[in-house]
């Protein structure tokens, strides 16, 4: 009986459909694809020669089936002079990827000093919303299911007027629907803006210690589409960073999302969630307020997966140049920075990362390394010549749970481009089982980097609700497990579904999911290859 | 013949085992600073014009490494060490510059040469065995620091056994670091970590405690010289950031030297004014914090730190009025400013505005949730008008991180309960503020507690 029960609930639906594609040249791991499509956008950053900070900081990108056609669509966040862009992925139904420029029609081309963008069903109809950070007043676009939204950030309550950067949809009260958390970073405005400067004494980007740190907000969702400030209530507003990156794990295994945020040169929060509405700040107890030197790096982009396949979620921070990133493996009880012993932090240390990722992107059951890169002070090699801040992205292979090894050089002439790389979103945006890229550049072209070489390998891809964790059994291999979870990275929203690489082992022997209550259901295990989806319990 | 022929080859190999020398780099100098311009211009030119001389190259190198151009530094000090081989201070700046290159590789193998032409060197064996561990070769890098006596040398060993797993090792040589300097941060906080690993939580503690006291203080490095390549440093941002570590090291004469050396070297640097304003205000000297506050408003007047900076000097002279327009000004550039919101609050609440003063206090909350003074303040007024729960909620606020205001703040605290009726929590609370006040030496604390434990008829022993 309970059999049957669990098999109806394990429908198996139609997003296995695959594109057909000319093969790739040897060594290709990821193809820029972006004028191709249609994807056309270019950030514009707004500089003067003022040097405030907003323009050097921006902008993300979301990655969501806003029309429920199974297939991923692109939003894209504007700086200056111009509104934000959604293009809608024409994949299905005509089975080919070319994106349309639909922003006039949906209405959501806010135009402001954009930052990123966040998304979730948060009134439960069905269809994915999307909140926009700014810097000054952000606004929640409610997706009306028709093609169209309606901007309804006051009505819903969740107007935040400073300079908010990445936000995060969480039932943090596990009531069943999706709270809002929102990072705000420093209390720069242009009237206050300082002149700071280079080494060398000329003029230069100011970090944030040049100003005061503005608290986070968190906002309930009560339900009929209204929200209720509860920074203070839930101690939230207790301590301020330059927040930069978020991603909500629940890292003490207790059932609960807990937030982690990832502050610029100054310590990262770890919110503790106490099941009763509130959260204790503990990252500096549980060893994820700094790296193992005890310094505080300049966290931007964070990343939570299980990289070394020991069933918890690790994180990664990304950080500036000459500081490298910082890699804290969940050690249980409490977190341990291991970025020099897999190697992350000399791979990492010449380079700003923001766009952070953990992909499989060779489907080999391994988590690598995604890192979009940019400088955000003049880069002295580059001195003298325009916009003087580019670098490389970075991709790190998993040489199976213990160290990472850069692969960028082999990885296709897109990752040989140097510019100033900010948001990276990730998803399977041609539906071909493989995880693929968009990256925003500040002052530059959205990038689309089609994956080449993932679907090579056998894969499994399962749409779950954001916040529940599945887990994938095979013969003589640790579970792996992945939770949904549409935050992380830098100012970016990411492809809801959860992706596995199933490497030289693809015959799945179980499939658990974990809800967001913490109930477990075992499910008949599905074949390689597909898609499928679990609708909630 | 032969022993021709046999001389040539020994010396096609001595030739060819020594580094040809790079061309000194190409400097956009433009770019710099008039002061480091004329720095790095003036040695230029002489390394140009000695183009044999390894010295003048690793001037040249030194004066770009201290400002951080590090790609141009390597340049001069690759020549450098061609050029005057037998010179240890090249390959050991060499090792520097590739290791903020992120060459880790190359840094150790310039190290390696450095210690070969001075083994004695403590600091190039130091940085050797932190360049070891950071290659992963931990073996090496252990036996290395095992030889040296250092505070650094003992917490890099615990790194080493940590990065190895060995806890209790890690342990060991991390309280020897703390022993050695009690004042290592970041010993302090790896100690930390490793006594929580092992779930020795409540030992952890007090070195969580005694990290964010002393976060970035590290042991003297007595490294001579990297002391010579940082002392080339006339970037006016140098100036204001060795101001900044000596005002914070309470030596506040010293700090504004060196923001005036900070506006030789860059006139417009208004953060030296804006700093100076609040330097020359608390070393008794109003009338030159005048004079800097009116400079730094000539080069931007949108500075509300300046503004700030101002209302607090009018407030130490006694000019209200002076300081409630600096501070109000300052809101007015940047309504989130807590400090201004707390400062005029005072103000206000002096002069008897107390709802006023409550809206700002409230706002500097808001704007900065962690700031203990406009808690305490906020504390204070409600507790007088007797909303005491609320009160106490602001008191609580204030008690950490522990320092020499905790006595007075947990005394303000032990008042609200007792008022509130709470005196099971009130009268110990008091005591702890007491016995907190005697410990850190402020006697006009402790005797106010004294008298009040006194009135509550409470002993005071």
């Amino acid at each position: 009986m309970k059999r049957t029960a669990l098999a109806l609930l394990f429908a198996l639906c139609c997003g296995c459909q695959r594109t057909t594609k000319a093969p790739p040249e040897a060594a290709e791991i990821f193809r820029e694809a972006a004028a191709a499509t249609g994807l056309d956008f270019r950030h514009n950053s707004g500089a003067g020669g003022e040097f405030h900070m907003t323009e050097i900081m921006g902008s993300g990108a979301a990655l969501f089936d806003y029309d429920n056609d199974g297939d991923l669509d692109v939003y894209l966040i504007q700086g200056a002079g111009g509104g934000n862009k959604l293009f809608r992925n024409e994949l299905i139904p005509a089975g080919r990827l070319r994106f349309a420029d639909v922003t006039a029609q949906a209405n959501v081309g806010h135009a402001g000093v954009g930052m990123g963008a966040a998304t979730g069903d948060y009134d439960g109809d069905g269809f994915t919303d999307l909140y926009v950070t700014n810097f000054g007043g952000n606004v929640l676009y409610h997706n009306n299911g028709d093609g169209t939204f309606t901007g309804v950030t006051a009505r819903a309550g969740v107007a935040v007027g400073r300079w908010s950067t990445s936000a995060s949809f969480v039932d943090y009260d596990r009531d069943g629907d999706l709270d809002l958390f929102v990072l705000n970073y420093i209390d720069f405005t242009p009237a206050n803006n300082k002149k700071c400067y280079a080494p060398s004494g000329e003029r230069d980007y100011c970090t944030p210690k040049a100003y005061e740190p503005v608290a986070s907000r968190l906002f309930r969702n009560d339900g009929g589409g209204r929200f209720t400030d509860v920074t203070v209530a839930s101690k939230i507003g207790s301590s301020a960073g330059p927040g930069l990156g978020v991603v909500a794990a629940d890292v003490n295994s207790d059932g609960w999302p807990d937030l982690f945020v990832a502050n610029d040169s100054s310590a990262n929060l770890l919110w503790i969630n106490r099941k009763d509405g509130t959260f204790l700040e503990q990252a500096l107890t549980l060893g994820a307020a700094y790296s193992e030197d005890g310094i505080a790096k300049a966290g931007m982009g964070v990343a939570a997966g299980d990289y070394d396949n020991d069933g918890r979620d690790d994180l990664l921070v990304l950080n500036l140049t000459r500081e490298g990133a910082t890699l804290f493996r969940s050690a249980g009880r409490s977190f341990e920075d291991v970025s020099l012993r897999t190697g992350i932090r000399p791979l990492t240390f010449a380079f700003t990362g923001f766009g952070a990722g953990w992909i499989d992107y060779d489907n080999d059951g391994w988590l690598d390394v995604f890192m979009a890169n940019g400088a955000v002070t003049i880069v002295e090699a580059l001195r003298g010549t325009p916009y003087p801040f580019h670098q490389k992205n970075l991709l790190l292979r998993n040489e199976a749970g213990g160290r990472f090894r850069d692969v960028s050089s082999a990885a296709g002439p897109t990752m040989q481009l140097s510019e100033v790389s900010r948001g990276a979103a990730f998803g399977d945006i041609d539906n071909d089982g493989d995880i693929d890229i968009v990256v925003t550049n500040n002052n530059g072209p959205a990038r689309l980097m089609l994956n080449e070489a993932g679907s090579k390998q056998p894969w499994l891809t399962v749409k779950v609700k954001p916040g529940t964790r599945v887990g994938v059994e095979r013969a003589g291999e640790k579970t792996l497990w992945r939770q949904a979870r549409t935050d992380s990275s830098y100012l970016s929203a990411n492809d809801p579904r959860v992706h596995f690489g199933l490497g030289k082992n693809p015959v799945i022997q179980g499939l658990t999911v974990e809800w967001l209550d913490g109930r477990r259901d075992r499910l008949p295990p599905p074949k390689a290859n597909q898609s499928i989806s679990v609708p909630s319990r | 013949m032969r022993l021709w022929a046999a001389a040539a080859i020994l010396c096609c190999v001595s030739c060819t085992n020594r580094p040809k020398a790079p061309e000194l780099p190409q400097l956009a100098l433009d770019a710099f600073l008039p002061a480091v311009r004329t720095e790095a211009a003036k040695a230029l030119e002489a390394a140009r014009a000695n183009p044999a001389d390894g010295a003048a190259a690793g001037k040249l190198g030194m004066i770009l490494h201290a400002h951080q151009q590090y790609g141009a530094a390597e340049v001069c000090y690759r020549r450098a060490e061609a050029l005057d081989p037998k010179r240890p201070a090249w390959p050991y700046y060499l090792s520097a510059v590739y290791a903020q290159e992120g060459n880790n590789l190359a840094a150790l193998d310039a190290m390696g040469r450095a210690l070969k032409l001075d083994p004695s060197y403590a600091p190039a064996q130091l940085r050797m065995a932190e360049l070891l561990l950071e290659a992963g070769r931990l073996g090496e890098s252990g036996e290395r620091y095992r030889k040296l006596s250092s505070a650094e040398a003992s917490y890099g060993a615990g790194r080493v056994h940590a990065a190895k797993g060995e806890t209790a090792a890690a342990i060991e040589s991390f309280e020897k670091a703390c022993a050695q300097f009690p004042e290592y941060g970041a010993a302090h906080y790896a100690l930390a970590l490793a006594l929580r690993k092992q779930g020795r939580d409540a030992e952890a503690q007090p070195h969580f405690t005694r990290y964010e006291e002393h976060k970035l203080t590290v042991p003297p490095s007595g490294d001579a010289l990297l002391a010579e390549v940082k002392k080339l440093n006339v970037a006016a941002t140098a100036y204001v950031r060795e101001g900044a570590d000596l005002e914070a090291q309470g030596k506040l004469a010293e700090a504004a030297q060196a923001h005036l050396k900070a506006l030789e070297a860059d006139p417009r640097m208004e953060q030296a004014h804006i700093n100076l304003i609040s330097l020359y205000g608390r070393l008794g000297e109003p009338e030159k914090a005048a004079q800097h506050y009116r400079a730094a408003v000539a080069l931007n007047p949108s500075r509300a730190e300046c503004y700030y900076n101002f209302g607090v000097l009018q407030f130490s002279l006694k000019r209200y009025d002076g300081a409630r327009e600096a501070f109000a000004q300052a809101l007015k550039i940047n309504a989130n400013y807590a400090e201004a919101h707390s400062n005029l609050g005072f103000l206000l609440e002096t002069e008897g505005k107390v709802k006023d003063a409550v809206d700002h206090y409230r706002k500097a909350i808001d704007n900065q949730p962690g700031y203990r003074l406009a808690h305490f303040h906020l504390g204070r007024i409600l507790v007088n008008q007797r909303q005491y729960a609320e009160s106490i909620a602001h008191f609580e606020k204030t008690l950490t991180p522990e320092d020499d205001s905790t006595p007075r703040y947990r005394y303000a605290l032990a008042v609200a309960c007792v008022r509130s009726g709470n005196r099971a929590r009130g009268v110990p609370m008091l005591r702890q503020a007491r016995a907190e006040a005697i410990s850190r030496g402020q006697s006009e604390i402790a005797g106010t507690i004294q008298k009040d434990l006194r009135t509550l008829g409470e002993s005071v022993e």
